[in-house]
């Protein structure tokens, strides 16, 4: 019985050993191989001794960091209006609709919608504003960014919000809170989980974009996610690629830390 | 609470706007006979047209179905295994490494993904094309269809497996007659899951292709970098349709649900 | 009668070290009506659920029809229980969950047909065979679930607080039909509650559990009359229980005066503890009354008056009246030297058996 017990878990297994933690172990491995095949901590000495790498970090970070204000400063209203509407779940749904879109082609609007002669820049020269260059700008990166993620942090925090009992609000009110004391002390930190998971869902994976910096932000934005692709794929320097690739994990292990901590 | 002030429908009807406003905007232009997206010249069909008459990108769109297909099979077999394999777990301090282990693959970066599989796949000596694709597939839709299928285990009401034994039936029928019947909507969900993650990829995919194959979403970054061909916006206007289909199918399908468990209650009060 | 089903010497003990049984030893004949009650942790569920092949016993052994069946899977058992919440499985309908135990042993399609039919037509539902589960109400689901257990014709039922779902109407109908049922059917019923009117009720015999031990066994009649301690006193039904001395046989003392009784075989000036039911109490004239009372509060409940009185040392006595009184007024209570039952403190059931050999009453 013991034996037919570890048979059909036996897959499973497999899997959590090759593909999670056997690419854990070469990643790291591979982050400590220098340019001549040595073990070596160079390429971590080499990172965090560059000029280049370590603003490139800070840039990724700050990108990443407004892309996720913007996106909760405009989601947690919009999720909050739906949460009074009747048919929230269809509004919700309409709201989810462009996530199965695939990325590349809304990133792929855009260059449309920002290029030269693109609708943009005609509706700014109606205002005799005129054409500027808009794509590859970091402006266009951030709104791209932001124009994804949205829906991303919407959901977690219309989940969270729809959780907390009407009542809890009559509560509040028949207590003598005002409606910003309500908010503030009732709604806010019991949304707080919400808000948290929509941070986690959309800090990390910006820090880690690449196909929309290469499209929309050109070569000019460099985020950990395109160094990562290019020392992969482009100078083939993989053991530096893995080093950021180990460091970009570090930060995401901090961060998730950080969000589920403060509970 | 539930009073609602105009400023907030016009706020929710603005964001709803600038959420489809880049998709409608490719639809648009879909149907112009010009080379841009930036005036409308006339309308036509012949984005459509070309897109139908292009074997190369007809079988880069089925190899993506197949490829989406076959890899939430799998994923849908192994990550059911696994969760069975998780549930029966009794010590916590087990089951609690097991999931973390388990969702590293659901949060982590897709290029760290792409880039320790380049690695594995290097390092194994296996050559890249479809079957390193599908085999990074299979592996990061497994943790999804893990995490969709937990909870319905867990909804299980342990006398019901109890009942089972004391009806006579051995460990294998209690898995077949009432486990998977029972989580089987949890199972449809993960596959679900990982059809739309396996179709949606691009970063692990664009690490792992190699020479000769490609699916869609790498072939539509390579157009895309090339510059502007309205033959991409027909193909949104269909995949847009597509998607929009499933929605209101699972709408519809949920809120069938939803009325007739409200039947049922009504049924049980007139009773 | 034959004993269908042993425990001989049984302890559980959970991995927390919690011992939910102690050395219990418990006989059950076949084809009678048994309750095992007991307040909630007595250990009563663990009884039936080791019965039944879903808990291991830690040591000891259990034997049925003679076997030892201790290692016996569930699954061989031929023994079938209906759970507290039913347990009817939500994706098949009341066919499929009735006919699940006879596919299992692939009978022949018309015989499972027959079957169902009739296990229908015996817990009176003949007409709900198409049904879902979600479309029945909780006394449907009760039999229903009988159903499926008796469908498999076993010799022994085990019922774990079958009917504390439901509401107190349908809970009389329930064990009126579960009475009829076992009656019909001539297999042992196992039934476990809580609830002491259910069990003295429906059963043939009832073990009293509390704390992992079997406190008392017997006939209603028996542990209602008779209860060997404090402990089953107040469980079993009400009663008025007070500190007393056994001044010599037949003679005890409590509330500051000595009565005739029909206890012996106990140590002289022993305390004990006194026993008086109070549908055993009768309100009479104050001076044809054992004790004085002054009546404090009466309720009436339909069949009788409920009085509470309070006597001049200030003991509160609970009495059965069955016409009304006025509250503050002085009566007597008088009770024969049989309604006296002195419990000695501490003796277990079997002391208490040999005592009353001896002594006989």
């Amino acid at each position: 019985m013991k034996l037919r017990k570890n048979l059909f878990m036996l897959p499973y297994l497999f899997w959590l050993l090759l593909f999670v933690i056997l690419p854990l172990i070469l990643i790291v491995v591979q982050s400590l191989i220098g340019t001549d095949g040595q073990l070596t901590l160079a390429n971590f000495v080499s990172f965090f001794t560059s000029g280049t790498y370590l603003s490139m970090t800070v840039n990724s970070f700050i990108y990443a960091l407004i892309v996720t204000v913007i996106t909760l400063v405009i989601s947690y209203p919009v999720a909050y209006i739906l949460t009074k509407l009747k048919h929230s779940q269809f509004f919700l749904l309409l709201i989810i609709l462009p996530t199965w879109i695939n990325v590349l082609l809304k990133a792929y609007a855009f260059i449309g919608l920002f290029s030269q002669s693109g609708w943009i820049n005609q509706f700014l020269g109606i205002f005799g504003i005129g054409p500027t260059q808009l794509l590859f700008t970091d402006f266009a990166f951030i709104f791209v960014a932001s124009y994804i993620e949205i829906p991303f942090m919407i959901l977690p925090i219309f989940n969270s919000l729809k959780t907390i009992n009407g009542e809890y609000i009559h509560a509040a009110n028949d207590l003598g809170a005002t409606r910003f004391q309500t908010f503030t002390k009732v709604i806010w930190p019991l949304s707080l989980d919400g808000v948290k998971s929509g941070i986690q869902s959309i800090f990390i994976p910006t820090l880690s974009l690449f196909m929309i910096t290469r499209l929309i932000g050109g070569n000019r934005v460099i985020t950990l996610g395109t160094a990562i692709e290019q020392h992969f794929l482009t100078t083939m320097n993989w053991g530096m690629g893995s080093t950021i690739g180990v460091i970009l994990m570090i930060i995401m292990i901090a961060s998730m830390k950080l969000t589920n901590g403060s509970k | 609470m539930k009073k609602k002030s105009k400023f907030e429908l016009i706020y929710l009807t603005l964001v709803m706007i600038v959420l489809y406003f880049p998709i409608f905007y490719l639809i648009y232009f879909s149907f112009s006979s010009g080379d841009s997206m930036s005036y409308f010249e006339s309308f036509t069909f012949d984005h459509y047209q070309a897109l139908l008459n292009d074997p190369r990108l007809i079988r880069i769109v089925l190899d993506t179905i197949l490829l989406a297909l076959l890899a939430s099979l799998f994923a849908t077999m192994i990550g059911t295994l696994g969760a069975l394999y998780i549930h029966q777990v009794k010590k916590k301090s087990v089951r609690n490494s097991l999931l973390s282990l388990n969702n590293i693959l659901l949060v982590s970066p897709d290029v760290i993904i792409g880039a320790s599989f380049l690695i594995l796949f290097t390092f194994a000596g296996f050559s890249l094309g479809f079957y390193s694709v599908l085999l990074s597939h299979i592996a990061f839709c497994v943790p999804i269809v893990v995490l969709m299928i937990l909870p319905k285990l867990k909804e299980i009401n342990p006398t019901l497996i109890d009942a089972a034994y004391d009806l006579g039936a051995s460990k294998y029928k209690v898995l077949s007659a009432i486990i998977l019947p029972l989580i089987t909507p949890g199972i449809l969900s993960g596959f679900f899951m990982a059809l739309t993650y396996s179709l949606d990829d691009f970063a692990v995919t664009f690490f792992l292709t190699g020479q000769g194959f490609t699916t869609l979403s790498v072939e539509i970054f390579s157009r895309a970098r090339r510059g502007i061909s309205l033959e991409i916006n027909a193909l949104s206007t269909l995949m847009f349709l597509f998607s929009l289909l499933l929605v209101i199918g699972y709408y519809f399908l949920s809120r069938y649900n939803q009325n007739r468990k409200i039947n049922n209650q009504k049924k049980k009060v007139t009773k | 009668m034959a004993t269908i089903i042993e425990m001989k010497n049984v302890s559980k003990r959970y991995d927390d070290g919690f011992e939910a049984l102690t050395n219990l030893n418990l006989k059950i004949e076949s084809g009678k009506f048994y309750s095992i009650l007991g307040p909630s942790g007595s250990g009563k569920t663990t009884v039936l659920r080791i019965i039944a092949g879903f808990s291991d016993i830690t040591s000891g052994a259990l034997y049925f029809d003679n076997q030892n069946i201790t290692d016996m899977p569930a699954n061989q058992r031929k023994v079938n229980t209906v759970f507290q919440d039913y347990a009817l499985f939500p994706h098949l309908n009341v066919f499929d969950n009735i006919a699940f135990g006879l596919k299992l042993k692939k009978r022949p399609k018309e015989e499972i047909k027959e079957k169902v039919a009739n296990a229908l037509e015996k817990v009176r539902l003949p007409q709900h065979s198409d049904r879902e589960i979600s479309e029945l109400s909780g006394g449907q689901k009760q039999r229903i679930a009988i159903a499926r257990a008796i469908v498999n014709e076993p010799k022994v039922l085990l019922l774990d607080e079958s009917l504390s779902a439901l509401d107190k109407k349908l809970r009389k109908d329930m064990q009126y039909q579960l009475r009829r049922l076992q009656k019909d059917l001539g297999i042992t019923f196992v039934f476990v509650t809580h609830d002491q009117e259910e069990a003295l009720a429906l059963s043939d015999e009832i073990f009293i559990m509390n704390e992992g031990k079997i406190i008392q066994n017997g006939t209603a009649t028996d542990i209602y009359d008779e209860p060997v301690n404090r402990f089953v006193a107040e469980f079993i039904g009400e009663s008025n229980i007070v500190d007393g001395v056994m001044k010599v046989d037949y003679s005890v003392e409590f509330v500051g005066k000595t009565f005739e009784c029909a206890d012996a075989g106990m140590q002289q000036n022993e305390p004990v503890h006194v026993v008086l039911r109070p549908e055993d109490l009768d309100i009479t004239l104050v001076d044809e009354g054992k004790l004085t009372v002054t009546i404090v509060s009466q309720m009436f409940l339909g069949n009788h008056f409920e009085v509470n009185a309070v006597d001049e040392d200030g003991n509160q006595w609970l009495i059965h009246a069955t016409n009304s009184v006025s509250v503050g007024q002085k009566v007597g209570v008088y009770f024969d030297p049989e309604d006296i039952h002195v419990m000695r403190i501490g003796e277990s059931q079997v002391d208490f058996h040999n005592r009353i050999e001896e002594y006989g009453e």
